[in-house]
């Protein structure tokens, strides 16, 4: 049973630049009927997916959303809808990473409803199991999979020096900013998940967290808390170290322990530890203090983030088009209807995830990606997480 | 060696005939072992891509002493306590005039149904501030349950759940003790203690010694529960590794754990051979006499009550408490069907079955094989249990992708699986019952004219039964709960029980978790109580 594949985490690839916030047609989810653009698929060979052809039933955003807290008042998504999109029918195969608590299979189950047509044979399976997976087979040129949707973009960009993926095109994927895809296009950003430092509120207001992640230990550092065994934030070292050196991240971890950061077992303990005023900050994924204020009533918590440094990481869930797929381009329109409006929708209003296309309002009172001032490194490097087990080791943590 | 070996030359028989057979038997025992090494050529060739200096680094950190450490002593822990526990249990329930005794004699095995990993999160969630158990307590007055983690709680979970393996050893073992030795020291004026200590014990220790070996591999390799309960050990190391994509440095630490397993492979095989070596042989009917509890009877009752509490009624009734109740997790709908439940039981079944046939041969060989080497087959099979899942599995798709890849994503490919990581279980089972089994009865049928062939399946095969069936229902029972390999071998749309456990977890609602957890142990529970009181031991 392994804990530390449970959540988003993990890291790798795309180059962070600034992104143009293009605007697709606004397809208002419930009105807009379904035309077929852009038809790219042919008949798929063997049983696989295909696209274009087959029936489709009508739906509405609601289903998408579900009835999470923060639906309520959110404006209507734009970007591409799934209507606009050829049908999908025929069968996929999915290698689905992580667990998400078989969300990312109810947003297939949604898909399958759409397309009466449509079988989604997913095997789902802790991300660095399918990556190792998938690397095996290439190596032995026996890709079984159409599509690879990892929670981890590690994973991802091990799958694709393994020569296991197909190219993207770049019409399918334009919508996503740059710094979320892959240069060469072998895999795609579906959902972010950014950096944060949750505080509580009735011990300091926004104003008192520093603006660097270098400025904490001898500000905050000592009333606050960190998971070190936990992938994203090993991904953060690993940002650090890239930014700077690994001395530096050294430097920074000796100093954080010896300011007294506690230490927890996962990065949701840490969020509810500040919200229930055992700590006055921590380091977690943005999503977590958004869950403890989902099952809490009115919680002191809010987030803050760094500018421009590790602290700001944002880092993605992507898909893949996989070399067992014999239908490029019917495999490639799965992976539209992944960053479809709807399905955007979906991550950000059942996962609490960053959007990945402008049109798509992060939940709550969050600030938009691009509000963000994330690092400037390529995610793809994130994967050296050996070498912050090293560095981790070399501070004195425990990994 | 011993009076026996004498019959062993049938006149009757041409030594070429009979060398053939060896031979024959030898060769199937060799090929049997080495395809349960083959996931191994995987780790090998990946540690080897570990410079020397690099791997001697890795090996003399602090960190990997402290974990080697950790290790050793959980085990040593775990082991001990099993011994402590599984011995007495076996004890009462064969020896002694404990009321409900065929009660107690299936129940002392039951806690085998129960994953660790479900043991330690009942347990986890049960104590501490905000645990089940001072929500159920607070309307009796006790406000706090201490928070059971760490050593203390490894250890306390994994005894509870693999003690069985030592209770069904040991009380295989009574069961053939010969009573007449202890009548005898009793005569010559020994207490009843000191024969138990110089007649029973010698007797009992190679069969306490086979279930402590599968208790102390287990431990070894199992990741769920020190994991839960953040205790450090080789499995959690290794997992690190992999996560950080370093194959290489998991496989180093992959083969330590490999050489621990070597050490506690040895050692057993050393209490063994101290014994006389006969102690297994049934020569009659004579069982000791059953001995009176006397005021004993009460306290043996509460270690039996206390034992059955903490392991069989804390788990279910803790998920039984978060069944149905919404823990904050993410939500995620996927839905539960009875076709896992099936699916887990035919894998299983298959496991079970293909294992006793696998370790017939090494069983027999190891047994009753005159060449010293002639164990090295049956010892070689037990490297499988003491590799972590994750590692065993990728293992094995190397070697299935890469050898025989129509074995991928088939069932066949799951059997497999389990057959190499559980089927040491079915080894020791069989390898005990054929030691019970006279030498002599097998020489008289082939001195009245059977074949080799036909006296094995005439004498033999009834008189192992026993074993075949506790073999069987052993790797049936851990097959039911692999869940590591398991996520990496299956094929879309086949999830077992135990997938589906890890499916739903990973929305963090326990809620969601309780139910597939509970049928696991439900339908668990089942095949055991069906094998137990079909064949096993209870009738005695």
């Amino acid at each position: 049973m392994t804990d530390h594949d449970s959540d988003f985490d993990g890291g790798a690839s795309g180059g962070r630049e600034t992104s143009s916030r293009r605007r697709f047609l606004a397809a208002s989810g419930v009105t807009a009927v379904g035309a077929v653009a852009g038809c790219l698929g042919g008949p798929g060979g063997n049983g696989d997916g295909s696209s274009g052809d087959g029936e489709m039933n009508e739906f509405s955003l609601g289903s998408f959303q579900g009835s999470g807290p923060f639906v309520g008042s959110r404006p209507e998504p734009s970007g591409t809808s799934i209507r606009d999109l050829p049908n999908l029918s025929g069968t996929f195969g999915v290698a689905l990473g992580g667990g998400e608590g078989g969300l990312y299979i109810d947003l297939f189950e949604e898909l399958e409803e759409i397309y009466p047509d449509l079988t989604i044979e997913h095997r789902t399976a802790p991300s660095t199991d399918l990556a190792n997976t998938i690397k095996q087979e290439a190596d032995a040129d026996n890709v079984q999979q159409d599509i690879f949707l990892s929670v981890d973009a590690g994973s991802l960009g091990v799958v694709s020096e393994a020569g296991a993926t197909q190219q993207l095109s770049a019409d399918a994927i334009s919508s996503v900013p740059s710094a979320f895809k892959d240069d060469e296009r072998n895999w795609v950003g579906v959902a972010g998940r950014a950096r944060a430092v949750p505080y509580n509120t009735n011990e300091l207001s926004a104003s008192d967290v520093p603006s660097t992640v270098q400025e904490f230990p001898d500000t905050l550092g000592g009333s606050m808390g960190w998971a070190p065994s936990y992938g994203a934030f090993q991904s953060f070292i690993t940002a650090m170290r890239l930014i700077h050196d690994d001395e530096t991240a050294i430097q920074w971890l000796e100093d954080m322990q010896n300011a007294g950061v506690e230490t927890y077992a996962d990065e949701f303990q840490v969020s509810q530890a500040v919200a229930d005023g055992n700590l006055n900050a921590g380091f977690a994924n943005h999503y977590y203090a958004l869950r403890v204020k989902a099952w809490n009533d009115d919680p002191p918590i809010e987030l803050a983030f760094t500018e421009g440094d590790a602290g700001a990481l944002v880092n993605v869930s992507g898909a893949a088009v996989l070399t067992g797929a014999d239908d490029t381009a019917a495999a490639t329109d799965f992976v539209r209807h992944l960053l479809s409006a709807e399905a955007q929708e979906f991550f950000a209003t059942r996962t609490y995830a960053y959007p990945m296309i402008p049109g798509v309002q992060p939940v709550g009172d969050l600030p938009t990606v691009d509000e963000l001032d994330a690092p400037d490194i390529d995610l793809t490097e994130l994967s050296d997480r050996g070498g912050t087990l090293d560095v981790m080791r070399e501070a004195g943590l425990s990994v | 060696m011993s009076a026996t070996d004498r019959f062993e030359r049938v006149p009757s028989l041409p030594s070429s005939t009979r060398d053939r057979q060896s031979l024959v038997l030898t060769l199937l025992a060799g090929s049997i072992a080495l395809t349960l090494l083959t996931p191994m050529l995987w780790v090998v060739l990946q540690a080897s891509q570990v410079p020397l200096d690099r791997i001697l680094e890795i090996l003399l950190r602090q960190e990997t002493l402290d974990i080697v450490l950790n290790t050793v002593v959980l085990v040593t822990a775990v082991t001990i306590g099993s011994v402590l526990v599984g011995v007495p249990l076996a004890m009462l329930t064969v020896q002694t005039d404990l009321p409900f005794r065929r009660f107690w004699t299936v129940l002392a095995a039951m806690p085998l149904v129960i994953p660790s990993y479900i043991g330690a999160f009942a347990f986890i969630s049960a104590t501490g501030q905000g645990g089940a158990f001072t929500d159920i307590l607070a309307p009796i007055g006790i406000e706090q349950i201490p928070e059971i983690d760490g050593l203390v709680g490894s250890v306390i979970v994994l005894t509870l759940f693999t003690y069985p393996y030592v209770y069904l050893t040991t009380r295989a073992s009574l069961l053939s003790l010969d009573g007449r030795a202890i009548e005898a020291a009793r005569s010559l004026n020994h207490s009843r203690l000191s024969a138990f200590r110089r007649v029973t014990l010698p007797q009992l220790v190679p069969g306490i010694a086979a279930g402590a070996l599968l208790v102390a591999l287990y431990t070894l390799s199992d990741f769920g529960t020190p994991a839960l309960m953040q205790y450090d050990v080789f499995t959690r190391m290794i997992y690190v590794e992999y996560d950080a994509w370093r194959l290489d440095y998991a496989s180093i630490f992959s083969l330590l754990l490999v050489g621990m397993a070597i050490v506690i492979l040895a050692a057993e095989s050393r209490i063994e051979r101290t014994d006389e070596g006969e102690a297994y042989v049934n020569r009659g009917t004579d069982r000791p006499g059953t001995i009176s509890l006397g005021r004993w009877k009460g306290p043996a009752l509460a270690f039996c009550s206390t034992v059955a509490l903490l392991a069989l009624i804390v788990p279910p009734a803790i998920l039984l408490y978060w069944l149905g109740r919404s823990t904050g997790g993410i939500g995620g709908s996927y839905e539960f069907q009875w076709i896992y439940a099936w699916n887990s039981v035919y894998v299983s079944s298959l496991a079970a079955g293909v294992s006793v046939l696998a370790a017939l041969p090494l069983a027999y060989l190891s047994a009753r094989g005159e060449s010293r080497w002639a164990s090295l087959p049956e010892r070689s099979s037990y490297v499988g249990y003491a590799v972590p899942g994750v590692v065993l599995g990728l293992g094995l798709l190397y070697f299935t992708l890469h050898y025989v890849d129509s074995l991928y994503y088939t069932v066949d490919i799951l059997v497999f699986a389990y057959v190499v990581r559980f089927m040491p279980q079915a080894v020791g089972t069989l390898r005990s019952s054929v030691l019970q089994t006279d030498r002599k009865l097998v020489e008289a049928a082939r001195t009245l004219g059977h074949s080799s062939l036909s006296a094995f399946r005439k004498v033999v095969l009834p008189l192992v039964m026993p074993g075949v069936i506790a073999g069987a229902a052993l790797v049936f029972l851990t097959s039911m709960k692999e869940m590591a390999a398991t996520l990496l071998l299956r094929y879309p749309g086949f999830e077992t029980l135990a997938t589906y456990i890890w499916l739903v977890r990973s929305s963090a609602d326990y809620g969601d978790a309780a139910l597939p957890a509970l049928v696991l142990i439900g339908v668990s529970g089942l095949s055991m109580l069906v094998l137990l009181w079909r064949g096993y031991d209870v009738q005695e």
